[in-house]
C-alpha cells in the first residue's frame, strides 16, 4: 500500500478534475396550489411570478412550483382568478 | 442541445427593464416614434416586476411646493450622503420631481390627500416634509401597465439583457436571452436605457435563503454588470444598502410608515436610541451599534398604540409592499398590541434608490457611453427612490431622444452577436456541471464573510481573491434548461458585482457614510484626502480600475449647521455621537 502522503498528492490533483455527478434533496417550498381548483391552460400565475418559479406540471396540466426560488410577494396568490393558490413563508424564514 | 435561432428586432429605442424607472421611460418615448419602435425588454412580466412588484405604501422624497422646495431637498440628499453627490443630477429630479407626481395623479394613481384636497405630506425626514402616502399603492403597477400598453410599446416579456452591443463605442443594440424559449435575442437599436434595479442577490440574508432578499431577487445586479461590460463607469459602489428589517422576514419593519402613527425603535430595554427613523448610513450606524450592544436588540415598538391605531397600520403595512408580512407574524403568534418586532439589518447591495451606489450618470440619465442612459436603483442619483427612478426615467427618454435626432444608424457586428450566443449558451454543453445555486450561494456567502460592514482591508482582499476563484469556477457551472441558463448569467452578474464592491471598497481608505462604509482599518472620515467621487471602470486590458473623480461644484451650498444635521442622530448626542467622528468639516469644499 502506497505511502498516505503519496497517495494523497494524487487523489488531489484527481479531483480537480474529476468531473461532476449530481444528487437530489427534497425541498419544502411554499407555494402550494390546489389542482382542484386550478384550471387547465390558465397560465395567470406563471406569467405574475417575477423569478418565473412557476411552471405547468406536465403530468396534471395544472401550475405547480418547479424552483424553489420564491419571493413570497403572493403576485401569484393575488391574480389566481379561482383562488387555488396559497403561498407560506419560506420553512428557512418562518 | 444548443438553440440556433435567434430572435431579431430592429427598434429606435430599447429600454431594459421594465419596472418604475424603465415604464416612465418606454412611455414617454413611445409618444415620438411609430407603435412598436420602442421596445420594452422585461425580464418578468411587466404586470409584476421591478421592485414594486406588488405596490408601494408612499412616495419617500415627493418634493411638493408649500411642504418643501428642491434646494431643501437637495441640501436633505447633501447631507445624508455625507456631501458626496453631482448636485446636479440630484436637483434634475427635484425640479421634476412635482410634474411626475402630477403625471401619476392625472393617470389614476391615488394619493392621500387632506379634506382640502391637498397632497398630505408627512415629516419623516432630519429636516424636511417629502412623505406622500399612496393608501391604494397596490394598483401602482397595474397602472403603469396599462398606460404602457396604451402607448404603443412593443413588449417583450420573459428576455433578460446580457451585454451591450457596442459600434465604435457608441450604443448599437443589446443582447439577451430569452428565458422561456431559450433562444438569444438581439435589438438592434441606436439608444439603451438600463433601468434593470438594484444589484438586490449580492449579501446572503441571514435565513440562508437565496431569494429571500430585501430587493426583488430578480434585480440581480444586471444592470450594473451590463453597464460595466459596455464601459460605462460606475459610482460610489461602496457606499453599500444596508437596510433595518424585520429579524428573518425581508420586508422592511418600517418604523418610518409607522412614525406619523406613533411608532418608533427602540433597543430591548425599551428606549429609543435613535431621533429620525428615516433611512441613512449613520442611521444604520446607530442601528447597528444598538444592535450589537448589550442594550440590543432593536425592535419596532407598537404596543403602546391604541387598537384603531394599529388596525390603520395593518392596512398599509399588510396590504401594498409586502403583502405576506401579516402571514409572518400571525405565523408567529404575534401581535402588534402585545408584542414588539424584532429588528434586524439586511444583507448588503447596490443600489442608489437607497444609497448611492450606481451607474455614473449626469443631471440628463447619461451614462459615459454615447446612447446608453441608466434610470432607477442601478443609476447614481442618490437616494432616489421609487419617485426618482419614474422622474429620471422620463429624463433619460428626453434625451435620449435628443441623442437620436442627430445619431447615424450603428452597425451591428454578427460577429460579436454569435460570441455573445457562444458566451450566453455554453452552460448547456455542461448538463452535469455546477448547478448555477451552489455557487451564487457559495459567492453571496463569501460577500456576507468579507464585505459586510465593518469592512477592513485584510478581509476585502480575501474575498477579492474568493470573487477571482469564482471566475474560473463559473467555467464548471451547467445549466440543462433555460431558466437554469437565466440562473448562470445572473450568477456572473452577481460575481461581477461582489468584485466592484470589494474594489471600490478597498479604494476608498476612510470611512463614510455610517456603517455603509464603515472601515476599521480607516475609522475617520477624512474630508481632505476623500471628498471624491470612486468610479469603477473596465481598463483597456480588461480589469476593473478604480478612478476618482472630484465632486462637482455645489449648485445649493450648505451652511456649517446643516452639515452637521445627520452626525446627531443618537437620543441626547448633541451632536458628539460616535457616527460623527471625523468630523465632515468642508463639506462644499470647491
Amino acid at each position: 500500500m502506497k505511502d498516505n502522503a503519496e497517495r494523497e498528492v494524487v487523489k488531489a490533483a484527481e479531483a480537480r478534475q474529476v468531473g461532476h455527478a449530481q444528487s437530489t434533496v427534497r425541498v419544502d417550498v411554499p407555494v402550494i396550489i390546489n389542482t382542484e381548483k386550478c384550471i387547465k391552460g390558465c397560465k395567470i400565475c406563471i406569467d405574475s411570478c417575477p423569478v418565473d418559479c412557476l411552471s405547468v406540471n406536465p403530468a396534471s396540466g395544472k401550475a405547480h412550483m418547479r424552483f424553489d426560488e420564491c419571493w413570497y410577494c403572493l403576485a401569484c396568490e393575488l391574480d389566481c382568478p379561482k383562488d387555488a393558490i396559497t403561498v407560506k413563508i419560506p420553512v428557512l424564514l418562518r | 442541445m444548443i438553440p440556433s435561432d435567434i430572435l431579431e428586432i430592429d427598434a429606435d429605442v430599447v429600454v431594459v427593464g421594465g419596472g418604475s424607472a424603465g415604464s416612465t421611460a418606454a412611455i414617454e418615448l413611445a409618444r415620438h416614434f411609430p407603435v412598436g419602435r420602442v421596445v420594452l425588454l422585461e425580464k418578468a412580466h411587466v404586470k409584476r416586476s421591478g421592485a414594486i412588484a406588488i405596490g408601494m405604501d408612499g412616495l419617500n422624497n415627493a418634493i411638493i411646493p408649500g411642504y418643501a422646495t428642491p434646494e431643501q431637498y437637495v441640501k436633505e440628499i447633501t447631507m445624508a450622503n455625507d456631501g458626496i453627490v453631482n448636485q446636479r443630477a440630484v436637483l434634475a429630479y427635484a425640479e421634476r420631481s412635482f410634474d411626475m407626481i402630477q403625471q401619476l395623479d392625472g393617470w389614476g394613481v391615488k394619493f392621500q390627500k387632506t379634506e382640502s384636497g391637498d397632497f398630505d405630506v408627512k415629516k419623516v425626514h432630519h429636516k424636511g416634509a417629502y412623505v406622500l402616502p399612496m393608501p391604494e399603492g397596490y394598483d401602482l403597477k397595474k397602472i403603469l401597465t396599462r398606460m404602457i400598453r396604451r402607448s404603443g410599446v412593443r413588449v417583450v416579456n420573459r428576455v433578460m439583457g446580457t451585454r451591450i452591443l457596442l459600434d465604435e463605442g457608441r450604443v448599437a443594440g443589446i443582447v439577451g436571452l430569452d428565458t422561456r424559449e431559450g433562444r438569444v435575442a438581439v435589438v438592434r437599436a441606436r439608444a439603451v436605457v438600463l433601468c434593470c434595479g438594484a444589484s438586490g442577490r449580492l449579501g446572503l440574508p441571514a435565513s440562508g435563503y437565496l431569494f429571500g432578499t430585501y430587493e426583488n431577487p430578480a434585480n440581480a445586479g444586471d444592470g450594473y454588470a451590463m453597464a460595466y461590460h459596455a464601459g460605462a463607469e460606475l459610482t460610489g459602489i461602496e457606499c453599500f444598502q444596508i437596510n433595518p428589517l424585520i429579524k428573518d422576514y425581508n420586508g422592511p419593519a418600517c418604523a418610518y410608515v409607522t412614525g406619523p402613527f406613533g411608532g418608533h425603535t427602540v433597543n430591548a430595554a425599551g428606549n429609543r436610541f435613535i431621533e429620525s427613523d428615516y433611512w441613512s448610513g449613520q442611521m444604520m450606524m446607530e442601528l447597528y451599534r444598538e444592535l450589537t450592544s448589550a442594550s440590543g436588540p432593536v425592535y419596532l415598538e407598537l404596543t403602546h398604540l391604541a387598537p384603531e391605531t394599529l388596525l390603520e397600520i395593518e392596512k398599509v403595512l399588510h396590504r401594498t409592499e409586502r403583502p405576506s408580512r401579516g402571514r409572518f407574524h400571525a405565523g408567529r403568534g404575534h401581535q402588534y398590541g402585545t408584542d414588539r418586532v424584532e429588528m434586524h439589518i439586511s444583507e448588503i447591495g447596490l443600489c442608489s434608490g437607497h444609497s448611492a451606489s450606481g451607474v455614473w450618470v449626469n443631471e440628463r440619465g447619461e451614462t459615459t457611453v454615447p446612447g446608453l442612459y441608466a434610470a432607477g436603483d442601478m443609476a447614481c442619483v442618490p437616494h432616489n427612490y421609487l419617485l426618482g427612478a419614474m422622474t429620471y426615467g422620463r429624463i433619460c427618454a428626453e434625451n435620449a431622444l435628443r441623442y437620436l435626432a442627430d445619431s447615424a444608424a450603428p452597425r451591428v457586428d454578427p460577429d460579436a452577436i454569435e460570441a455573445e450566443r457562444q458566451r450566453v449558451m455554453e452552460p448547456l454543453r455542461r448538463p452535469d456541471g455546477i448547478p448555477a445555486h451552489q455557487l451564487e450561494y457559495k459567492i453571496r456567502r463569501q460577500v456576507n464573510d468579507y464585505l459586510q460592514p465593518p469592512k477592513s482591508a485584510n478581509r476585502m482582499e480575501l474575498g477579492l481573491a474568493a470573487f477571482r476563484r469564482a471566475e474560473e469556477e463559473l467555467e464548471e457551472v451547467g445549466a440543462t434548461n433555460p431558466h437554469e441558463l437565466m440562473r448562470v448569467q445572473e450568477v456572473q452578474f452577481i460575481r461581477d458585482c461582489a468584485e466592484m464592491a470589494a474594489r471600490a471598497s478597498l479604494h476608498r481608505k476612510e470611512s463614510r457614510w455610517g456603517l455603509y462604509h464603515h472601515r476599521l482599518d480607516y475609522p475617520l472620515m477624512d474630508d481632505d484626502r476623500w471628498f471624491t467621487h470612486v468610479n469603477l471602470r473596465k481598463a483597456a486590458d480588461g480589469t476593473m480600475q478604480a478612478i476618482e473623480r472630484p465632486v462637482a461644484p455645489y449648485v445649493v451650498p450648505l451652511d456649517a449647521d446643516e452639515r452637521q444635521a445627520y452626525h446627531r442622530l443618537r437620543v441626547g448626542a448633541a451632536g458628539s455621537s460616535p457616527a460623527a467622528q471625523g468630523e465632515p468639516a468642508a463639506l462644499e469644499r470647491q
